[in-house]
């Protein structure tokens, strides 16, 4: 029925006709490629896991609004919002787990930023990556160089940093991260940003908020217990 | 003096529950086949109009090109053929031809997308022609440019949420120093325009140095026209191939209609598990009414009497249900429409069931057609009872 007469019409429509929608089949943050990208941000992992969860399934607005409170900034606009699903990889070395990868997409000054973190069961930064940037300055936001400057930070060193003002104590460690174009301000500080938001985020889904601060957990147990992926 | 209906009538209400389970019966048939004939009917109409509402129903491009796009899109080759602008006068000159709307795709390698780079691809339009083919496209911000050479762009709303774009925003196109303004997002539609990124053609002519030449030509044939006359002149165009979205249709449609012949076939085993109820419901109160029906005959009644009161019985019950059925096909066709919009995978826009009255009457006509044929052997058992034969064998 689908003879070689059709299909250069229907690659034709669907290609040409139709547009571009191609290069665009996926919507949210996932790994381009994360049998590679698994491999190289986790060098020593045989194996991965993915949970996807989003703040609506898990707490709604309340969630939502904690986490803002936690952030230091609002979600805004048409993408940043509740419904959005987040995508998180739970890394294996055989049976065990390691720990984890995930990813948030950032408005930034020209597109969206992709940024990855690789964390160890602790929550701590093994590697940063940013999968996509579109911005005159993206090879020096996206060196090694600069993203080796977030290896070993946590989200105990970014509670303080403030994504509204772009600040952080001067004692801070993350106000020794240095931008490597100033001419990217803008991308630099919605690269902190989406740091901020994803160590947030795998906390709240995957570590079992042992970052909140205080002695309790929102919801009256022990911290780490309010949530589980 | 009674009448042969009253008869009838008295004769179900006599059984109740059997009636009633038999009435339930052909009610549950005939709303299957009710609601199989109105998805039928609905599915096909509604994907009609999905495909209609692409805007255009031929489709020109440069000889060679869909092969060449495909490598672009799959590979990241730069072998996009091109064809003259001048090719619209062309097409336009043919009276089928109710509007045309050139289009220019380019695509450009962005380095920082990826560990590897991959393509971002833009859309040019124009602006004067192509909105108004594609009026079925919502906007959740902003709206089209309107100017053919401005710096701007409007964006399918999964490209806008890829690249997290907002009316107002930049849009910076890699490795060639020009930024858009994004002056609208679309709503979702569900097609591919979904991941578009759209431009006004001349200013995406002008940044890639392609002035007078497009990669396609979407073509609006009169509604009256014969679409396949037009290709076969198109064809004669020099240097260009003609893709026709009848063609994609017609494919699409013959496969619907495969799916149709299923659903009938389903249809028609619920009519027949129906006749076999109908059957078997009338038969045993002919078998149960054997004496009584001897009585009848005994006392005058002629064959074609019985024959009359046994049908008649049947067509009240295959009535009642089929009214029952058709009624409950109706008042539950939006309950339906969602069951199956959660079922498939896809489903086309609009009402997936279109049950009016005409297809309510026929199904009504199907199911009364079904219940005078399956009560022809039960009447025919009773009209031949001999009434001597059917009082003595019950008193033995």
């Amino acid at each position: 029925m689908f003879g070689r007469r059709m299909i250069g019409p229907v690659l034709l429509a669907g290609v040409l006709g139709a547009g571009a929608g191609y290069l665009y089949g996926a919507v949210g943050c996932d790994l381009n490629d994360p049998d590679r990208d698994v491999k190289r941000l986790f060098p020593g992992s045989t194996g991965y896991e993915t949970v996807y969860v989003s703040i609506s399934q898990k707490g709604g607005a309340d969630l939502l609004r904690a986490i803002e409170a936690r952030l230091g900034d609002s979600f805004k606009g048409l993408f940043e919002t509740a419904e959005v699903p987040y995508t998180m990889y739970r890394i294996l070395r055989g049976q065990e787990l390691i720990g984890y990868i995930h990813g948030v997409n950032q408005k930034g000054r020209y597109g969206g930023i992709q940024v990855f973190l690789a964390l160890d069961l602790q929550g701590t930064i093994r590697a940063f990556y940013i999968q996509k940037l579109t911005s005159r300055q993206a090879r020096l936001l996206r060196s090694p160089e600069f993203g080796r400057q977030f290896e070993g930070l946590s989200l105990t060193d970014f509670y303080a940093y403030s994504p509204v003002t772009g600040r952080a104590p001067v004692s801070s460690r993350v106000s020794a991260i240095a931008n490597p174009a100033a001419e990217a301000e803008d991308d630099f500080r919605s690269t902190l940003r989406a740091v901020k938001k994803n160590l947030i985020l795998v906390d709240e889904f995957l570590l079992g908020n042992a970052h909140l601060p205080g002695p309790k957990a929102r919801n009256g147990g022990e911290a780490g217990t309010r949530s589980e992926p | 003096m009674i009448s042969i209906y009253q008869v009838a009538a008295k004769n179900l209400f006599r059984k109740k529950a059997r009636s009633l389970l038999t009435v339930v019966g052909i009610a549950l048939s005939a709303w299957v086949l009710v609601s199989l004939l109105g998805f039928n009917r609905g599915y096909e109409n509604a994907l009609s109009k999905d495909i209609d509402n692409m805007g255009f129903q031929v489709l020109v491009a440069a000889k060679g090109c869909p092969y060449e796009a495909a490598t672009l899109m799959l590979k990241g080759g730069t072998g996009l053929r091109y064809m003259k602008q001048s090719v619209t006068e062309d097409i336009l000159k043919h009276p089928e031809v109710e509007q045309v709307t050139p289009m220019l795709m380019q695509a450009v390698f962005d380095p920082n997308k990826g560990e590897d780079g991959s393509l971002t691809a833009y859309l040019g339009v124009d602006p004067a022609t192509f909105p108004a083919m594609k009026g079925f496209l919502k906007f959740k911000q902003g709206a089209w440019f309107t100017d053919p050479e401005a710096l701007q762009a409007v964006m399918g709303y999964e490209a806008a949420e890829l690249e997290q774009r907002e009316v107002g925003d930049s849009l910076l196109v890699p490795e060639m120093e020009v930024e858009f303004k994004v002056v609208g997002v679309l709503a979702r539609s569900g097609t591919q325009d979904d991941g578009t990124i759209f431009v006004p053609i001349r200013t995406l002519q002008n940044i890639f140095n392609k002035k007078g030449q497009l990669t396609g030509i979407g073509v609006k044939v009169n509604r009256k026209a014969d679409i396949a006359a037009l290709e076969q002149k198109l064809y004669d165009l020099p240097d260009v191939q003609v893709v026709s979205l009848a063609q994609v249709k017609q494919t699409i449609m013959s496969l619907v209609s495969t799916a149709k012949v299923m659903v009938l076939s389903i249809a028609l085993i619920a009519i027949l598990i129906a006749m076999v109820g109908v059957v078997n419901t009338i038969l045993m109160s002919v078998l149960e009414r054997y004496r009584e029906i001897g009585i009848l005959k005994s006392m005058g009644a002629m064959p074609w009497d019985v024959f009359r009161m046994i049908w008649v019985e049947t067509v009240i019950l295959c009535l009642l249900g089929g009214a029952l059925g058709v009624g409950l096909g109706l008042v539950l066709s939006k309950v339906t429409d969602l069951l199956i919009r959660r079922l498939l995978p896809y489903t086309p826009t609009g009402s997936l069931i279109r049950i009016d009255g005409g297809l309510a009457l026929l199904t009504l006509a199907a199911v009364l057609a079904v219940g005078l044929a399956s009560g022809l052997y039960p009447a025919w058992r009773a009209a031949r009872v001999r009434p001597l034969e059917s009082i003595r064998a019950e008193g033995d």
